[in-house]
Protein backbone atom coordinates (compact mmCIF):
# COMPACT_ATOMS: atom_id res chain seq x y z
CA UNK A 1 0.00 0.00 0.00
CA UNK A 2 1.41 3.27 -0.64
CA UNK A 3 0.96 5.60 2.15
CA UNK A 4 1.52 8.63 1.47
CA UNK A 5 2.61 10.91 -2.18
CA UNK A 6 5.86 12.30 -1.27
CA UNK A 7 6.05 13.98 -5.06
CA UNK A 8 6.17 17.77 -5.08
CA UNK A 9 3.01 19.47 -5.84
CA UNK A 10 2.29 21.98 -7.96
CA UNK A 11 0.30 25.15 -8.19
CA UNK A 12 -0.54 27.55 -11.57
CA UNK A 13 -1.07 31.21 -10.22
CA UNK A 14 -1.39 33.61 -12.68
CA UNK A 15 1.27 36.65 -12.29
CA UNK A 16 -0.82 40.05 -11.58
CA UNK A 17 -0.07 43.47 -11.99
CA UNK A 18 1.50 43.44 -8.11
CA UNK A 19 2.93 40.33 -8.38
CA UNK A 20 5.33 41.60 -11.11
CA UNK A 21 5.65 45.09 -9.22
CA UNK A 22 6.48 42.85 -6.33
CA UNK A 23 9.33 40.64 -8.45
CA UNK A 24 10.46 44.28 -10.32
CA UNK A 25 11.02 46.37 -6.89
CA UNK A 26 13.73 43.13 -6.04
CA UNK A 27 15.28 42.47 -9.51
CA UNK A 28 15.49 46.10 -10.23
CA UNK A 29 17.36 46.92 -7.04
CA UNK A 30 20.42 43.53 -7.91
CA UNK A 31 20.63 45.30 -11.49
CA UNK A 32 21.05 48.65 -9.53
CA UNK A 33 23.40 47.97 -7.29
CA UNK A 34 26.04 47.14 -9.98
CA UNK A 35 24.96 50.02 -11.95
CA UNK A 36 25.15 53.15 -9.46
CA UNK A 37 28.23 51.34 -7.95
CA UNK A 38 30.31 51.19 -10.98
CA UNK A 39 28.74 55.01 -11.69
CA UNK A 40 29.53 56.60 -8.21
CA UNK A 41 33.18 54.82 -8.15
CA UNK A 42 34.00 56.53 -11.56
CA UNK A 43 32.38 60.19 -11.15
CA UNK A 44 33.28 60.79 -7.69
CA UNK A 45 36.06 58.56 -7.10
CA UNK A 46 38.17 57.80 -10.18
CA UNK A 47 37.50 60.93 -12.20
CA UNK A 48 36.44 63.05 -8.41
CA UNK A 49 33.68 65.70 -8.84
CA UNK A 50 36.25 68.90 -8.91
CA UNK A 51 37.51 67.63 -12.13
CA UNK A 52 34.03 66.96 -13.67
CA UNK A 53 33.23 70.13 -15.88
CA UNK A 54 31.42 70.00 -19.24
CA UNK A 55 34.09 69.12 -21.40
CA UNK A 56 34.23 65.85 -19.37
CA UNK A 57 30.64 65.59 -19.52
CA UNK A 58 30.93 66.06 -23.14
CA UNK A 59 33.72 63.72 -23.76
CA UNK A 60 31.53 60.88 -22.20
CA UNK A 61 28.34 61.32 -23.96
CA UNK A 62 30.31 61.70 -27.11
CA UNK A 63 30.57 58.18 -26.16
CA UNK A 64 27.53 55.92 -27.18
CA UNK A 65 28.19 52.95 -24.95
CA UNK A 66 28.40 55.84 -22.28
CA UNK A 67 24.58 57.20 -23.30
CA UNK A 68 23.35 53.81 -23.39
CA UNK A 69 24.85 53.15 -19.57
CA UNK A 70 23.40 56.41 -18.59
CA UNK A 71 19.84 55.81 -19.96
CA UNK A 72 19.49 52.75 -18.58
CA UNK A 73 21.07 53.69 -14.86
CA UNK A 74 18.12 56.43 -14.78
CA UNK A 75 15.64 54.52 -16.57
CA UNK A 76 16.13 51.59 -13.41
CA UNK A 77 16.90 53.88 -10.78
CA UNK A 78 13.85 56.34 -11.51
CA UNK A 79 11.35 52.99 -12.25
CA UNK A 80 12.63 51.35 -8.56
CA UNK A 81 11.75 55.02 -7.39
CA UNK A 82 8.41 55.56 -8.78
CA UNK A 83 7.53 51.90 -7.57
CA UNK A 84 8.69 52.25 -4.39
CA UNK A 85 6.50 55.67 -4.39
CA UNK A 86 3.55 53.95 -5.61
CA UNK A 87 3.81 51.13 -2.83
CA UNK A 88 4.24 54.09 -0.37
CA UNK A 89 1.13 56.18 -1.76
CA UNK A 90 -1.07 52.87 -1.53
CA UNK A 91 -0.50 53.17 2.20
CA UNK A 92 -2.55 56.54 1.84
CA UNK A 93 -4.56 56.32 -0.59
CA UNK A 94 -8.36 54.70 -0.65
CA UNK A 95 -10.34 53.52 -3.50
CA UNK A 96 -9.58 51.83 -6.33
CA UNK A 97 -9.99 54.32 -8.71
CA UNK A 98 -7.51 56.62 -7.14
CA UNK A 99 -4.82 54.18 -6.36
CA UNK A 100 -5.52 53.70 -10.52
CA UNK A 101 -5.05 57.19 -11.20
CA UNK A 102 -2.26 57.50 -8.85
CA UNK A 103 -0.64 54.76 -10.38
CA UNK A 104 -0.92 56.16 -13.92
CA UNK A 105 0.39 59.35 -12.77
CA UNK A 106 3.50 58.04 -11.50
CA UNK A 107 3.96 56.03 -14.73
CA UNK A 108 3.54 59.32 -16.98
CA UNK A 109 5.86 61.28 -14.53
CA UNK A 110 8.42 57.90 -15.10
CA UNK A 111 8.75 57.98 -18.74
CA UNK A 112 8.65 61.88 -18.99
CA UNK A 113 12.06 62.03 -16.75
CA UNK A 114 12.83 59.21 -18.44
CA UNK A 115 11.99 60.72 -21.80
CA UNK A 116 13.56 63.69 -20.99
CA UNK A 117 16.65 62.43 -19.60
CA UNK A 118 17.24 60.35 -22.43
CA UNK A 119 16.84 62.73 -24.89
CA UNK A 120 19.68 64.95 -23.38
CA UNK A 121 22.03 62.01 -23.54
CA UNK A 122 20.99 60.60 -27.01
CA UNK A 123 20.44 63.96 -28.76
CA UNK A 124 22.28 66.79 -26.33
CA UNK A 125 25.45 66.65 -27.28
CA UNK A 126 25.51 68.52 -30.79
CA UNK A 127 29.19 70.88 -30.49
CA UNK A 128 32.07 69.74 -31.75
CA UNK A 129 34.78 68.13 -28.99
CA UNK A 130 36.50 69.61 -27.94
CA UNK A 131 34.85 72.91 -26.87
CA UNK A 132 35.75 76.25 -27.64
CA UNK B 1 5.13 46.14 44.72
CA UNK B 2 3.09 49.19 44.15
CA UNK B 3 2.55 50.05 40.77
CA UNK B 4 0.70 52.97 38.48
CA UNK B 5 -2.12 50.96 36.23
CA UNK B 6 -3.06 53.39 33.14
CA UNK B 7 -5.83 52.36 31.81
CA UNK B 8 -7.24 53.60 28.43
CA UNK B 9 -10.94 54.16 28.74
CA UNK B 10 -13.14 55.41 25.47
CA UNK B 11 -16.79 54.79 25.13
CA UNK B 12 -17.84 56.12 21.96
CA UNK B 13 -21.38 56.79 22.16
CA UNK B 14 -20.87 58.83 25.50
CA UNK B 15 -17.33 60.49 25.13
CA UNK B 16 -15.86 62.63 22.94
CA UNK B 17 -12.04 61.85 23.30
CA UNK B 18 -10.48 58.51 24.83
CA UNK B 19 -8.73 59.23 28.50
CA UNK B 20 -6.75 57.48 30.76
CA UNK B 21 -7.67 56.30 33.99
CA UNK B 22 -4.71 55.56 36.46
CA UNK B 23 -5.14 52.95 39.02
CA UNK B 24 -2.41 52.63 42.20
CA UNK B 25 -2.42 49.01 43.44
CA UNK B 26 -0.43 47.16 45.95
CA UNK B 27 0.25 43.63 43.85
CA UNK B 28 2.51 40.97 43.50
CA UNK B 29 5.42 41.25 40.81
CA UNK B 30 3.91 37.71 39.94
CA UNK B 31 0.37 38.47 39.29
CA UNK B 32 -0.53 38.92 35.48
CA UNK B 33 -1.76 41.70 33.78
CA UNK B 34 -4.92 40.03 33.34
CA UNK B 35 -5.31 40.02 37.38
CA UNK B 36 -4.61 43.91 37.50
CA UNK B 37 -7.56 44.26 35.58
CA UNK B 38 -9.73 41.03 36.88
CA UNK B 39 -8.88 43.76 40.06
CA UNK B 40 -9.94 46.91 38.77
CA UNK B 41 -13.30 45.68 36.96
CA UNK B 42 -13.83 43.33 40.44
CA UNK B 43 -13.18 45.84 42.93
CA UNK B 44 -12.95 49.48 41.72
CA UNK B 45 -14.76 50.49 38.72
CA UNK B 46 -16.93 47.65 37.26
CA UNK B 47 -17.27 49.85 33.86
CA UNK B 48 -14.29 48.60 32.51
CA UNK B 49 -14.47 46.52 29.80
CA UNK B 50 -12.21 43.80 28.15
CA UNK B 51 -12.09 40.68 26.51
CA UNK B 52 -10.58 37.37 28.24
CA UNK B 53 -11.70 33.66 28.09
CA UNK B 54 -8.81 30.77 29.14
CA UNK B 55 -6.60 32.71 30.90
CA UNK B 56 -4.30 30.77 29.97
CA UNK B 57 -2.74 31.95 26.55
CA UNK B 58 -4.73 29.41 24.66
CA UNK B 59 -7.88 31.31 23.30
CA UNK B 60 -6.20 34.47 22.29
CA UNK B 61 -8.98 36.88 23.70
CA UNK B 62 -7.32 38.82 25.74
CA UNK B 63 -4.67 40.55 23.19
CA UNK B 64 -3.67 44.23 23.92
CA UNK B 65 -0.73 46.32 24.30
CA UNK B 66 1.17 46.50 27.18
CA UNK B 67 3.45 49.28 27.39
CA UNK B 68 2.73 49.83 23.84
CA UNK B 69 3.74 46.22 22.88
CA UNK B 70 1.13 43.52 21.66
CA UNK B 71 0.92 40.95 24.34
CA UNK B 72 -1.73 38.91 25.87
CA UNK B 73 -2.81 40.15 29.29
CA UNK B 74 -2.85 36.53 30.80
CA UNK B 75 0.97 35.76 29.64
CA UNK B 76 2.75 38.46 31.12
CA UNK B 77 3.86 38.93 34.96
CA UNK B 78 3.94 42.48 36.46
CA UNK B 79 7.71 41.33 37.03
CA UNK B 80 8.42 40.61 33.14
CA UNK B 81 7.82 44.46 32.35
CA UNK B 82 10.53 45.92 34.56
CA UNK B 83 8.70 48.62 35.93
CA UNK B 84 6.00 49.98 38.28
CA UNK B 85 4.51 51.91 35.21
CA UNK B 86 2.24 49.93 33.05
CA UNK B 87 0.17 51.29 30.33
CA UNK B 88 -2.66 48.93 28.62
CA UNK B 89 -4.69 50.20 25.63
CA UNK B 90 -6.61 48.19 22.84
CA UNK B 91 -5.07 46.72 20.11
CA UNK B 92 -4.78 49.17 17.09
CA UNK B 93 -6.08 49.14 13.71
CA UNK B 94 -9.23 48.21 15.06
CA UNK B 95 -12.37 50.19 15.67
CA UNK B 96 -12.31 50.83 19.42
CA UNK B 97 -16.31 49.16 20.99
CA UNK B 98 -15.50 50.37 24.30
CA UNK B 99 -12.34 50.57 26.41
CA UNK B 100 -10.12 47.35 25.57
CA UNK B 101 -12.52 46.06 23.44
CA UNK B 102 -12.02 46.33 19.53
CA UNK B 103 -14.01 45.42 16.67
CA UNK B 104 -12.42 42.24 15.51
CA UNK B 105 -15.19 41.91 12.51
CA UNK B 106 -12.64 43.22 10.07
CA UNK B 107 -9.96 41.38 11.25
CA UNK B 108 -12.25 37.90 10.80
CA UNK B 109 -13.80 38.90 7.87
CA UNK B 110 -9.89 38.51 6.01
CA UNK B 111 -9.28 35.38 7.94
CA UNK B 112 -12.43 34.04 5.92
CA UNK B 113 -11.20 35.16 2.69
CA UNK B 114 -8.50 33.36 2.88
CA UNK B 115 -10.84 29.90 3.13
CA UNK B 116 -8.95 28.34 6.36
CA UNK B 117 -11.00 25.08 5.80
CA UNK B 118 -9.82 21.86 4.78
CA UNK B 119 -10.70 21.71 1.09
CA UNK B 120 -10.85 18.23 -0.77
CA UNK B 121 -14.01 16.77 -2.41
CA UNK B 122 -11.54 13.55 -3.41
CA UNK B 123 -12.40 9.85 -2.27
CA UNK B 124 -9.14 8.54 -0.13
CA UNK B 125 -7.32 5.96 -1.77
CA UNK B 126 -8.72 3.39 1.24
CA UNK B 127 -11.99 5.46 1.56
CA UNK B 128 -11.31 6.35 4.81
CA UNK B 129 -8.91 8.94 5.58
CA UNK B 130 -5.76 10.87 3.39
CA UNK B 131 -2.73 9.77 4.95
CA UNK B 132 0.30 12.14 5.30
CA UNK B 133 3.96 11.20 6.29
CA UNK B 134 5.56 13.00 9.35
CA UNK B 135 7.70 14.80 7.18
CA UNK B 136 4.78 15.95 5.12
CA UNK B 137 2.65 17.12 8.57
CA UNK B 138 5.49 19.32 9.86
CA UNK B 139 5.82 21.27 6.98
CA UNK B 140 2.90 23.11 8.09
CA UNK B 141 3.59 22.26 12.35
CA UNK B 142 4.36 25.98 12.83
CA UNK B 143 1.23 27.49 11.19
CA UNK B 144 -1.11 25.07 13.02
CA UNK B 145 -0.39 26.64 16.77
CA UNK B 146 -2.42 30.52 15.73
CA UNK B 147 -4.80 31.21 17.89
CA UNK B 148 -6.24 34.16 16.40
CA UNK B 149 -5.53 36.56 19.06
CA UNK B 150 -4.88 39.41 16.20
CA UNK B 151 -1.81 39.93 17.84
CA UNK B 152 0.10 40.16 14.87
CA UNK B 153 -2.44 41.63 12.48
CA UNK B 154 -2.50 44.85 14.51
CA UNK B 155 1.42 44.97 14.92
CA UNK B 156 1.52 45.14 10.96
CA UNK B 157 2.51 48.92 9.92
CA UNK B 158 0.95 47.72 6.86
CA UNK B 159 -2.46 46.80 8.03
CA UNK B 160 -2.18 50.34 10.62
CA UNK B 161 -2.11 52.38 7.40
CA UNK B 162 -4.54 50.05 4.81
CA UNK B 163 -6.81 48.06 7.04
CA UNK B 164 -7.64 46.30 3.45
CA UNK B 165 -4.40 44.27 3.50
CA UNK B 166 -5.48 40.78 4.36
CA UNK B 167 -2.81 40.86 7.49
CA UNK B 168 -0.32 38.48 8.86
CA UNK B 169 -2.65 36.02 10.75
CA UNK B 170 -4.68 35.73 7.69
CA UNK B 171 -1.35 34.13 5.71
CA UNK B 172 -0.71 32.13 8.37
CA UNK B 173 -3.57 30.71 8.59
CA UNK B 174 -3.60 29.98 4.59
CA UNK B 175 -0.40 28.72 4.86
CA UNK B 176 -1.36 26.01 7.26
CA UNK B 177 -3.84 24.71 4.82
CA UNK B 178 -1.43 25.82 1.47
CA UNK B 179 1.50 23.24 2.36
CA UNK B 180 -1.08 20.48 3.90
CA UNK B 181 -0.30 17.69 1.58
CA UNK B 182 -4.18 17.15 1.51
CA UNK B 183 -5.56 20.16 0.86
CA UNK B 184 -6.69 20.52 -2.59
CA UNK B 185 -7.49 24.36 -2.35
CA UNK B 186 -4.38 26.09 -2.32
CA UNK B 187 -5.03 27.78 -5.99
CA UNK B 188 -8.32 29.74 -4.39
CA UNK B 189 -6.28 30.45 -1.67
CA UNK B 190 -3.34 31.79 -3.41
CA UNK B 191 -5.56 33.78 -5.68
CA UNK B 192 -7.15 35.73 -2.95
CA UNK B 193 -3.13 36.59 -1.68
CA UNK B 194 -1.95 37.21 -4.74
CA UNK B 195 -4.25 39.66 -4.98
CA UNK B 196 -3.12 43.90 -4.42
CA UNK B 197 -3.70 43.71 -0.59
CA UNK B 198 -2.26 40.21 -0.38
CA UNK B 199 0.96 39.23 0.68
CA UNK B 200 2.35 41.95 -1.56
CA UNK B 201 1.92 44.30 1.35
CA UNK B 202 3.52 42.63 3.53
CA UNK B 203 7.08 44.86 4.09
CA UNK B 204 8.70 42.18 6.32
CA UNK B 205 8.69 44.89 9.25
CA UNK B 206 9.17 41.67 11.23
CA UNK B 207 7.04 42.93 13.68
CA UNK B 208 4.27 40.24 13.37
CA UNK B 209 6.94 37.80 14.56
CA UNK B 210 8.12 39.66 17.54
CA UNK B 211 4.30 39.81 18.64
CA UNK B 212 2.55 36.39 18.13
CA UNK B 213 2.43 35.35 21.68
CA UNK B 214 3.06 31.93 19.82
CA UNK B 215 5.97 32.41 18.77
CA UNK B 216 5.03 31.35 15.07
CA UNK B 217 7.68 32.64 12.43
CA UNK B 218 4.83 34.74 10.74
CA UNK B 219 7.44 36.32 8.50
CA UNK B 220 8.72 33.46 7.58
CA UNK B 221 5.38 31.90 6.48
CA UNK B 222 4.48 34.85 4.25
CA UNK B 223 7.86 34.85 2.86
CA UNK B 224 6.98 30.72 1.72
CA UNK B 225 3.83 31.63 0.61
CA UNK B 226 5.12 34.22 -1.60
CA UNK B 227 7.82 32.24 -2.45
CA UNK B 228 5.15 29.29 -4.08
CA UNK B 229 3.42 32.45 -5.92
CA UNK B 230 6.54 32.60 -7.42
CA UNK B 231 7.78 29.30 -7.81
CA UNK B 232 4.66 27.17 -8.03
CA UNK B 233 5.78 24.56 -6.03
CA UNK B 234 4.74 23.29 -3.05
CA UNK B 235 7.09 21.85 -1.30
Amino acid sequence: MTATSEQIRRVKVRPNYDHVAWKWMRYSALLLIPLVWFHVILQDVIVGVHTMDLDYVAQRWANIGWRVYDALLLGFAMAHGMNGVRQVANDFIKGERARTIMSWALFIFWLAITAIGAAALIGGVRQDFPLN
Amino acid sequence: MEIRLRVFRFQPEKDQRPRYDVFTIETDPTERILDLLEYVRGDVDGSLAFRRSCAHGVCGSDAMRINGRNLLACKVLVKDLGTSEITVEPLLGLRVIKDLIVDMGPFLEHYKSVMPYFINDDIPADGKEFLQSPEQRARFDDTTKCIMCAACTTSCPSFWSNTEYVGPAAIVNAHRFIFDSRDTGAAKRLEVLNEQFGVWRCRTAFNCTEACPREIKITQAIAEVKQVLTSGKLE
